[in-house]
């Protein structure tokens, strides 16, 4: 099985659960309380991946080092690059 | 160690989303267990905006994106006559 179908399979089998749960056809009548929390679940559970994503971002912006070696390594192969496409005629 | 505008937007991104995970976990499931009395109450809008503001600013942002989608491929687009 495909990993879409992995996940649409499991997205199918929490929004059945919740529908189930939420829209009570089976008419078990749970406290008012865990109605009202119940409703906007779905909603609540992808603002919170939404804030996830983007404390990740913003952490791994904040705790991105910079690579001096390697900036000083690129920067010597860009210029041997230019000099050597220069000798053979190219442009700049 | 990242330039220290980076650092101050990354670690404002974290508290800002951190913020608001709170604000959001105490309205949608702490909430409905304290009484209606109860003084808390008053820094939470009515229930309902729980739902329609969320939905609402992820219409805007799939707006946006196809916004800019759309003017970036605008001015990508080649001329279909060729010069011969």
């Amino acid at each position: 099985m495909t990993k879409l179908a992995q996940w649409l399979c499991g997205l199918a089998l929490l929004g059945t659960a919740w529908a189930t749960l939420a829209l009570d056809p089976l008419g078990l009548h749970l406290p008012l309380p865990c109605q009202q929390v119940l409703w906007p679940f779905p909603v609540y559970l992808l603002v919170a991946f939404g804030c996830y994503s983007l404390a990740t971002i913003g952490y791994r912006l904040a705790t991105f080092n910079d690579c001096e070696a390697a900036a000083k390594e690129l920067q010597e192969q860009i210029r041997e690059a230019r000099a050597d496409l220069s000798q053979r005629g190219l442009k700049f | 160690m990242a330039t220290a505008m980076d650092q101050l937007v990354g670690f404002g991104l974290v508290a800002f989303s951190l913020l608001l995970f709170v604000y959001y976990t105490i309205w949608i499931i702490i909430l409905p267990f304290i009484d209606s009395d109860h003084g808390i109450h008053k820094f939470f809008l009515p229930r309902e905006y729980s739902v329609t503001i969320p939905v609402i600013a992820g219409l805007l942002l799939v707006l946006f994106v196809g916004v800019f989608v759309v003017i970036v491929m605008w001015k990508n687009r080649k001329p279909a006559k060729k010069s011969d």
